[in-house]
């Protein structure tokens, strides 16, 4: 049925009333008795059909898409819905509100995991005796007297029992006692307990960072749910904290630290100090076990130093390689009596100074750059400074004389490694600059932060040197750290302990920095051994080669080939391998 | 005129009866999909949160410790040895022209007997 309806016969001057202007076609509805033209009552009749005519033709369409909602697939949610629909009801929260944090190779080194706490309203509880046996019985490491105690406070929200295990929250569920109720929360877990102790630090009760990157980086973890990519690598870490764990056993140590460090960008591969501490206890641990020595101890390096004493004197122009010094005689200082430790060398080259470690030799090569020098140089490579941008909350500034102090006697000193106290990330990293070829990197925690380098020494200065650490382990102290193929370079340093204000010739800190390989050096090994015992092994010595050495060996051996060094090994000694076990597979026994 | 305002009246009847039918039904079908989404959600982030357990789980059966004790027991392995690593200059094969006549498949156990045959004589 259709309606033929206009307004052809309207008329602007005519007045009319309302519908009287719509016409309808009499061929379209037969009605005897229906006039179009005057009669109101018609017109009112048309109005009418054609209302009733609307709200039929809108009820149908609504009928037949319901019927094909219903009866068929009507809704594609794909379509039906906006991306932002979609987004809130996909949208998936992980409980876990703290950010996990994995090594650089994707494991998972921090994590939360979801779990309860018990908190009794006491306003509830009528018999707290019987309640406080019965938490007895589910928790007895706390005492009756304990559950006692917290059940007669006056409050609805007192603590009872934090982080549940579901097992304790069943039992405890399943006790039906009013008053006792849960709490969601999360606590914090370190899978690999002790391996990254100084380097992760640890929450508090109330998840908040408190020591370490959980300190350092709190807000991030907090604010994002995205997994933090630190530097480090489980396994590594793992094999140096164990070889170190068993330096320090070997040599009865009070302790050790030990830091690998790709010298092209500052990131740090592992970083351990012994003795550690489990982060997953809550009991608290000894001053000495939170105390990260790698960061915060400050101790003086000794003969470690005069690689910079070296390479500055090189940098200077004043020395050259190719100088020669001579080594025969003590050298008064003021009051200060150079010698050398193991008696007179004669004629030293710089190479010579640094195998032989001398410090007669290292005097005459400070002697000839000055205090000004020397004292602007390290300043370039920060030994003045705590390593702020590094990120751990626990670090130290060094002990860095100051101008007026930094007189003659003092410039002797330091460049035997006496005088001037850094910790172990500040050596390594200034190491990392003298063989990187001159760039000083900072040093950083996480994978993805690469610091602009700046440059602090020539490319020129920086091959002399690393062919002059190469002669220490090659010909020199570090002797026992030469490990076939991986061109392994470094310099030792023995320094006495100094106990308040006086050095005590009995305890002594052994440090052994080594790169590798020469050729293109990769990775800087810092290996700190904190008053080691002289023993039959080492022939009763306890200097940096019979202990810092051989324990980098280890290190350097193990962790070499898992970091694809590439190893330079001689060819035709590797041909004549393959070529006899060719034989030996050709010709099974 | 009469008999047509019947049967519109009672169409419209119907209709609406259809269309409340309808709605009702649209309704109870749109409750069960929100309840089956609701379970559904409710189980996915069961699932995240088992998951991230298992994964806490995984990572600390998976510690470098364990992990060498296992495989050094039930696999013999142990750390590789830096002379156990050859170059493939070294290597008779070659490999840019995928000459398989004369590949040479150096055998692990003699390569490894020889290489410690080396150490002892050193």
């Amino acid at each position: 049925m259709g309606f033929n309806v206009s307004f052809s016969k309207r008329k602007n001057e005519k007045f009319y009333l309302p519908g009287q202007e719509i016409k309808i076609s009499r061929r379209s509805i037969s009605t005897k008795s229906y006039t179009t033209e005057n009669d109101n009552v018609s017109t009112c009749r048309a109005r009418t059909w054609f209302t009733l005519c609307c709200f039929i033709a809108v009820y149908l369409a609504l009928c037949i898409r319901v019927s094909y909602v219903c009866l068929g697939n009507g809704i594609n949610i794909d379509t039906a819905i906006s991306d932002q629909m979609a987004e809130d009801i996909f949208h998936f929260k992980n409980p876990v509100t703290r950010a996990d944090i994995m090594d650089r190779n994707g494991e998972i080194i921090a994590t939360s995991l979801p779990t309860v706490n018990l908190y009794a309203n006491t306003k509830k509880i009528r018999e707290p005796e019987e309640v406080a046996i019965k938490l007895n019985e589910i928790f007895p490491n706390d005492s009756y007297e304990y559950f006692l105690s917290r059940l007669n406070r006056k409050g609805a929200f007192i603590y009872l029992k934090r982080n549940l295990s579901p097992a304790q929250q069943s039992q405890v569920n399943n006790l039906g006692i009013p008053g006792l109720e849960f709490e969601n929360c999360e606590k914090r877990i370190y899978p690999h307990k002790n391996l990254f102790a100084h380097v992760l630090g640890t929450t508090d009760v109330d998840n908040t960072g408190i020591s370490g990157v959980e300190k350092s980086m709190n807000e991030r973890l907090t604010t994002s749910t995205k997994p933090l990519y630190l530097s480090v690598d489980l396994g590594i870490q793992n094999q140096i904290r164990d070889e170190l764990i068993a330096g320090v056993k070997q040599f009865n140590a009070a302790g050790g630290a030990a830091i690998l460090m790709d010298v092209k960008n500052g990131q740090v591969i592992a970083m351990t100090s012994i003795p550690d501490y489990d982060p997953n206890e809550n009991s608290k641990f000894g001053e000495r076990e939170m105390f990260n020595f790698a960061t915060k101890g400050i101790y003086e390096a000794g003969s470690v130093f005069k690689v910079f004493n070296t390479a500055l004197s090189l940098e200077s122009g004043k020395v050259k390689v190719t100088d020669r010094f001579d080594t025969s005689h003590h050298i008064q200082v003021h009051r200060l009596k150079v010698t050398d430790p193991h008696g007179s060398h004669g004629q030293l080259t710089p190479e010579d100074i640094l195998v032989e470690s001398s410090n007669i030799g290292s005097t005459l090569e400070i002697m000839r750059v000055g205090k000004k020098f020397q004292r602007k140089f390290l300043q370039s490579i920060n030994m003045d400074k705590a390593l702020t941008e590094f990120e751990l909350p626990e670090l130290a500034k060094p002990w860095f004389l100051s101008e007026k102090n930094w007189g003659e006697t003092s410039m002797v000193t330091i460049s035997y490694g006496y005088g001037i106290s850094s910790t172990p990330l500040h050596i390594i990293t200034a190491f990392s600059a003298i063989v990187n070829g001159g760039m000083y990197h900072q040093p950083t925690l996480l994978k993805n932060v690469k610091h602009k380098g700046k440059r602090v020494v020539s490319q020129k200065t920086s091959d002399s040197m690393r062919t002059l650490l190469r002669a220490v382990v090659t010909r020199g102290t570090g002797r026992r750290a030469n490990v076939d193929g991986y061109q392994v370079m470094g310099k030792t340093g023995t320094a006495d302990k100094l106990e308040n204000g006086h050095y005590n010739h009995g305890k002594s800190i052994s440090s052994f920095i080594s790169a590798f390989p020469q050729s293109d050096p990769q990775y800087a090994l810092l290996v700190v051994i904190d008053d080691p015992k002289a023993s039959k092994e080492t022939y009763g010595y306890t200097t940096a080669g019979w202990n810092a050495v051989p324990i980098s060996r280890n290190i350097i051996s193990l962790v070499a080939p898992q970091l694809n060094v590439r190893a330079d090994f001689d060819l035709e000694k590797q041909k004549s391998i393959v070529d006899a076990a060719y034989k030996v597979k050709k010709q099974p026994l | 005129m009469g008999n047509i305002k019947t049967a519109m009246v009672v169409l419209w009847f119907m209709v609406t009866l259809v269309v409340a039918l309808g709605s009702s039904v649209l309704k109870n079908k749109v409750q069960g999909l929100e309840r089956r989404l609701a379970t559904i959600n409710n189980n996915i982030q069961k699932d995240i949160a088992d998951i991230h357990v298992l994964k806490a789980e995984w990572s600390h059966y998976n510690t470098p410790e364990r992990l060498r004790k296992l495989a050094n027991e039930q696999l013999s392995l142990e750390n590789a040895k830096p002379e156990q690593i050859i170059n493939f200059s070294a290597l008779h094969f070659n490999y840019e022209n995928n000459d398989s006549e004369q590949s040479v498949r150096t055998d692990k156990k003699s390569l490894t007997t020889l290489v410690k045959a080396e150490a002892k004589k050193k």
